[in-house]
Order: C-alpha cells, then structure tokens, then sequence
C-alpha cells in the first residue's frame, strides 16, 4: 500500500502579507489584496494585488552577488521555501535528498523586460548578462536548492494557470512512490508588463478588484507572490517529530485539446481531473467538506467550473461550501496553485473556511450554493480540494484531507 | 509495480534537415550543420549557428485554431507527428485519454516574445493574437489540441536539461502506468535577440570544441526532438520496432553556483560512476563553453575510472540550445538501436582528461548501454539511461 503523504511546512509571499501568518490573517479577515498597480505603468485603469516586498535576511544564504541579483519571483521562492523548511522544523540533514518541484509562468520577466528596452532604446549599449540572468524559468529552483541546501531532484513545471498545482502533484507523487525521502513543492511568479498588457489585450482584466462568482464579474485581477509546501511521508514526518499539518490525499492531471485561451465548454478536462484526483485519493465525492475554486472571475471560467461541481457533487453542492481565494490574492499565476493550495491547508487545520470576497451578488445560475461570500467562517474540514486550471487546458486537482492527530 | 518503457518512435528536427534518418545520417557522417544565420541579420563578425530549414504549417497543422501557431511550437507538433510515424501510430488510433505529453523548452517562444514587447513599448498596446503564443506552454496546448490528446501533459524547463527532463518525465509517468504511450521531448528555436545577447557577451564560438583543451564558446542552434514512449509490452503486442528501452534514473543536484557551473568535479563523478559504470557510449552535455568541458570531462573522467567509453558530444554539430538534450537522447537511442556512436566536430584529441572522445569518424562498437549525463547551470543534473531492447 502507498504511504500516506504528509505536509509539514507551509511558506507564502502574497499581497496579503510576507508570511503565513500574514496570509492566514488576510483570509481570515477577508482583507482583499488588490490594488492599484505600482510596479510599472500599466496602460488603462489598472488593478493587481502586488507584493509589498520587505528586506529579508533570508537572501543571506546565497553568495551576495547572487542575492543582489535575485528577480522578485526568485526572492519571494527563497521566501516562501524558507518559511515552509523552517516551519517544518527541518534540519540540514533532513533537506540534503529533498526535491524541489516549482510551477513558475515567467520568471524574471520584469527585468528582462527592461534590459530588452533599454537595449532597444540605444541606452545600454549592449546586453549584460547580469541583467538577464533571471529569464531562464529554472532559476528559481536554483535559487531555491542552492539556497536551503536541497539537493535532491530538481523540476520546473510550466503549465500557465495550474503550473504549480502540478508541482505539488509531483512533488507528493515523488514522496509516494520513494524516489525522495522529502519534496518542497514552490509556485512562484511576479507581475510583469508582457503579462499584464496580454491579459489586458484579451480583455480578460476587471477593472475593479475581481468579484469571481458574482453576477457582475467582469474577468480577473492578476496577482504575484510564491507559496511553498513541504511535503514527506506521514512516516518520516513522525520520526522526526514533525507535526502533519493536513495530508494530500490524490491528484491528477488531465488536458483540453480544446483551445489556446478559452477553457472546454462542457469542462472535461476539468471534470476528468477532478474526478481522476478523488479516485487516487480513493475519496468518494460526498466525503469532501470544502472546495478551493480556480475561481478566476472570468465569466466563462466560473460558469464552466460550477458546472463541473454540479456534475462531480450532484444536489449535495448547495450544501458544500465553495470558495475563490483568488478574489484576495489576485491570479497569481504560476504561484496560484501553490497559494492555493496552503490556503487549503490552512482551513483544513484550523478549521476556517477563507472566503470569497468582492461578491456582492451572486449569478442567479447558481444562486443556491455556499460560496463563502465576504467573511470566512468556522468549520470543521476533513477533506476539502483544490483545483487550478491552465490557458491551454491544462487542468490539476489536488485532494487534501485532515491531518490525523 | 513500474513496468519497463521503450522508445518505439523518433521525431527530430535539425539543422540538418526534418526527420530523424536525415539526423541520423548527417550525425553519422560527421556532418555539421552550423551555416550562416538566415533568419535575421546577425551582427558583424557573428559566427555560424545551426537553424531548422522551414517547416510547413500546412504540412502539421489540422484544426483552425492552429494558424497562428509560432514557430516553437510547429516545430513541436511537428516533431511529435514524426514521431508518430515513425513509431507506425496512427495519431487517429491513439488511446487519446491514456496519451501523455511532456514538453521541455528553456526559453519558448523568443520571437514573438520581442515583436510583442516591441509593440508594447512602441506603442503602449498589446497584441491579443499574439499574447497566447507566448504563454511557456503553447506548444504543450498546440499538441494537445491538434493530436486530441486529452491525457497528463507537462511542460517543463531546466535550463539547458529542459530535453532531458521531459523525456525522463514521461518515462516515469509510462513506468508507473499513468498513460499508455506518451511522447516526450523538446524544442527550442534560435532568436535574434538571445543571440545578440550571447554574442555581445563573447560566448559564442565560430567553431564550437567540445572537450578539447582549445574550446573558446559554443554555437548556437534550435531544434526539436520527440521520443514515443510506450511500455515494452504495449510495444511487443502491436509488434513494434524498439529502439532502446530507457531505465528511469533519478535526478539529482549538487552544490553550484546559481547561474554557473561547480569548479568542483568530484561530487558529480561520484553521482555519475554507478550510472556510466557500465556504459558503452556517454551522450555529453558539453558544447564547447570552457566551464563546462572542463568540469563534465574531469567528471567523466573520474567516474569511468580508466574503464573506456565512447562519448559524444553532438552539440557541436547541432548547435547548443535549452532543449538539445531531447537530441542527446535520439542519439543515444540510436546509439544503443544501430551499435553505432557518432563523432565529435571539432574535437581533436587527445581529450580533456584522457577521454575516449569518438573524433573524426562515427564508431561502430556495441552499444548496450548509452548514458545522457544531462548537466545544467545551477547544478541540476537528469541523467537518462537506454539500454538495448
């Protein structure tokens, strides 16, 4: 029988707040992250929720020439795998054969952006390699590896919207089948101009903070930051005198063969996944308590994922609470899954439900389910899942289940 | 409980031309395919780099939706459609929900990436049609969409073995019977201004020697490959021809500089000896860039241990590029199918550390094991390992 994989470290970098503590906070409150955008001048009226970066002594743990040179997503991944290795009480020895497994969409991005420009506008007169070291999307699993000492198998996922929903899957599927002893799964992605004036272009951007579920939803705010999970066998966990702090219980991934931007109509790829993933957790659907959304607030996504829901959970949905964490944090991208997926942790061990704000009207299609509008709220979870949908149809589910204590 | 896995197809795209005989034929013969660059002006004084001859949209692509598709990722679906034939599938008759797709690329789509930027700062607006090309994983959406493929699909991206880890990924993913077949590779394409920014870093090289004491700098190059993974009793049982079964190995890392390579090689041959203990033929990463020869050959060198293998290091025929790992490992297959281990252009020995460099002319020697070491920036190596059938 398959050992029963544990997490035992959460890390998270978000608008909501430079740790978990913050994050954990912010969604208890209900505080939404969103905000104008102050990293580069967007065209439009323009909202994201950013990350207020403070210093961290934690880039110490790189040479300094390579810490001066960290693209934000790189140091929120440092970040966040930091608090996730120091909150699962992990001592060097325990990380020495960990994997690492990051979901990641653009990297550094950001500074590419602006050496590319300044090349172009003749103010640079030429390239510096520098500047660019931040492109290649492994960096931040380098970063992440060479900075906590983690030397075990290394891999970057890049599947848009679910890239680090992916990342924890296989980082949990590594620790199941003992290829790796322990795997610290990242999502990392920082806001960058290419994106943000790509998304604006397919008008799929609201203009206000995004309202996923409500009847004026008008498309999704776009977000940044990394989360990071710690991930071992309950075994391993308990011999080192780890505290589990939920299980993760199946995953699986599927695609659309659909279309480039637009997700299937009839959500198959998303059903097949969610469906897929309770059948690895061996969990049947009247076993789950809580359902962390893709919920991005784009029109079409809601209405195809809670058309999914009905199909998977049938009458018992009205009574399932459902959730977007995206109407706090943003889109984070790369980083969603990963965000995610400890927001879910979070309401598994604490027993509260994170809400979704800026819903002020439900669509009437579905207008008789719970989806947690404005206030989280107390519940006691023992299963709850998660899902991220990628441009292109690439969808993960992950199941979560309770932490036995 | 994992079932063994075999390579029953190859799709390769190359300088040297589409398909993998005219790869493998032009590798063999100790061809090169670096020539002067076509696709854009290149600077002055710019040296020579290898690049795909034009491949037909038309000739790949099905549905509607797939007229926009970019260059990366035609040379993707391309591949894979190559791969199919080769294998003798019929993409209409694969088992769509029980296909996997892993696709590696270090860096996507470049060209569209500055048209689209050159807009945006030219004049603050984006383009819509464009922006979905540009996502890391249109080739992997591209795939899907044109083959039907609605089962697991990755993409990943390691650096300079972001070929390698896709093709490891989808073996897994076969030997733990998480899809029937999957075809797994990857791509990557030569754009202007990565090499303006190579070349005005001085790493380029007009002759690229991998493992050879004179190494100056690497070319740069662009291609695809696609491997067709399926398990040896899938193969057996639709009588398919098998190049070589490859054995999952894990990945690993080791301490290095984040964006350079270790100046320390004993680490990585002690990583390195149980898996080249055995080995007949060794796929090289090397390319010609000096950090890198010196630590793989001292690597290899010491991992070998005086035993004597034959390695390769096709780089400097093909080009180096973030996924020319997914060639690396169609020349091991090959290798291991035709007993057959290419030469090294470039190269004139004696090698780095006594190496047993295949120089000059291909090596005909039974190949029953062929290692890739799949080494990157960072630190990060993925091995593959293919042994004979």
């Amino acid at each position: 029988m398959a050992p029963a994989v544990v997490i035992t470290g959460l890390g998270a970098v978000t608008a909501l707040g430079g740790d978990v503590r913050a994050l954990a906070a912010g969604l208890a409150e209900g505080r939404c992250g969103i905000g104008r955008v102050a990293l580069f001048a967007p065209t439009g009226r323009a909202v994201a929720a950013e990350v207020r970066e403070e210093a961290s002594a934690v880039v110490g743990c790189l040479p300094p020439a390579t810490a001066r040179r960290l693209s934000r997503p790189d140091r929120f991944a440092l970040l966040a795998a930091a608090e996730a290795c120091r909150t699962a009480g992990l001592e060097p020895e325990f990380g020495r054969d960990a994997g690492v497994y990051v979901g990641t969409t653009t990297g550094g991005m950001l500074a590419t952006e602006e050496a590319y420009r300044r090349r172009r506008a003749g103010e640079d007169p030429r390239f510096r390699l520098s500047r660019l070291l931040g492109t290649p999307l492994a960096t931040a699993a380098a970063v992440v590896s060479q900075g906590l000492g983690l030397y075990g198998p290394r891999e970057t996922f890049s599947t848009a919207c679910s890239s680090s929903a992916l990342a924890v899957a296989m980082a949990a599927d590594a620790v199941r089948r003992g290829v790796v002893p322990l795997a610290l799964a990242v999502g990392t992605d920082g806001l960058c101009r290419l994106t943000y004036a790509g998304f604006d272009a397919l008008q799929a951007l609201d203009t206000e903070p995004c309202r996923p579920f409500d009847r004026d939803r008008r498309g999704l705010s776009l977000g940044e930051g990394a989360a990071a999970l710690v991930l071992e066998t309950d075994a391993h966990a308990r011999a080192r005198g780890a505290r589990p702090r939920a299980a993760v219980l199946g995953w699986a991934a599927t695609s659309d063969a659909h279309h480039v931007t637009a997700p299937h109509p009839d959500g198959a790829g998303a059903l097949a996944a969610l469906a897929g993933a309770l059948a690895d957790a061996r969990v049947p659907p009247d076993a789950v308590d809580y359902v962390n959304a893709h919920g991005s607030g784009t029109r079409q996504n809601d209405a195809v994922e809670i058309g999914v829901l009905r199909r998977v959970f049938g009458r018992r949905l009205a009574r399932l609470p459902v959730s977007s964490t995206k109407s706090q944090v943003g889109h984070c991208l790369g980083a969603a899954g990963a965000v995610e997926a400890v927001a879910t942790v979070l309401a598994l061990d604490d027993g509260l439900l994170p809400p979704t704000v800026n819903l002020r009207h439900l669509d009437p299609a579905w207008d008789d389910l719970d989806l947690v509008p404005e206030a989280g709220r107390r519940a006691p979870l023992g299963v709850a899942v998660s899902s991220s949908y990628g441009f292109g149809g690439h969808n993960v589910s992950l199941v979560f289940g309770r932490a036995a204590r | 409980m994992s079932v063994p896995v075999a390579v029953t197809g190859l799709g390769v795209l190359s300088a040297f031309g589409h398909g993998v005989d005219r790869f493998w034929a032009a590798l063999v013969a100790g061809e090169s395919g670096l020539g002067p660059i076509r696709r854009f002006t290149a600077p002055p004084g710019a040296g020579p780099a290898a690049e795909v001859p034009a491949v037909e949209a038309r000739a790949h692509v099905r549905s509607p939706l797939g007229r926009r598709i970019d260059r990366v990722s035609l040379f993707a679906l391309a591949a894979c459609r190559l791969a199919l034939l080769d294998a003798g599938l019929d993409p209409t008759e694969l088992p769509l929900a029980r296909t996997g797709l892993a696709l590696g690329s270090e860096f996507g789509n470049l060209d569209e990436t500055t048209t689209f930027l050159d807009r945006l700062f030219a004049r603050g607006a984006a383009n819509q049609l464009l922006f979905p090309n540009l996502v890391m994983n249109a080739p992997l959406s591209y795939t899907t969409i044109e083959l039907g493929l609605t089962g697991p699909s990755a993409m990943l991206s390691a650096g300079e073995v972001s070929g390698e880890a896709a093709v490891a990924w989808g073996a897994e993913l076969v030997a733990e019977g998480g899809a029937e077949v999957c075809l797994a590779g990857g791509v990557d394409e030569l754009g202007e201004v990565l090499h303006q920014a190579l070349h005005e870093a001085c790493l380029l090289s007009a002759t690229p020697r991998p493992l050879d004491p004179c190494a100056d700098g690497f070319a740069l190059g662009e291609g695809a490959a696609v491997l067709v993974l399926e398990s040896v009793a899938h193969a057996r049982a639709r009588g398919a021809r098998v190049y070589a079964r490859l054995v999952p190995v894990a990945g690993f890392a080791l301490p290095a500089p984040v964006h350079g390579w270790s100046r320390d090689s004993s680490p990585l041959a002690a990583r390195l000896a149980p898996l080249v203990a055995d080995a007949d033929a060794v796929v090289a990463a090397a390319s010609g860039e000096p950090e890198l020869d010196v630590l793989e050959a001292a690597a290899l060198a010491a991992a070998l241990g005086g035993r004597r293998a034959l390695v390769t290091a096709p780089r400097a025929a093909t080009g180096w590029f973030g996924a020319a790992g997914a060639l690396a490992a169609a020349t091991a297959a090959l290798a291991v199918a035709h007993d057959l281990v290419p030469p090294t252009l470039g190269h004139l020995p004696p090698a780095r550390h006594g190496l047993g460099v295949a120089a000059g002319r291909a090596r005909a020697a039974e190949v029953r094991v062929a290692v890739v070491d799949g080494l990157a920036r960072g630190g990060a190596c993925r091995p593959l390992r293919f042994e004979a059938p």
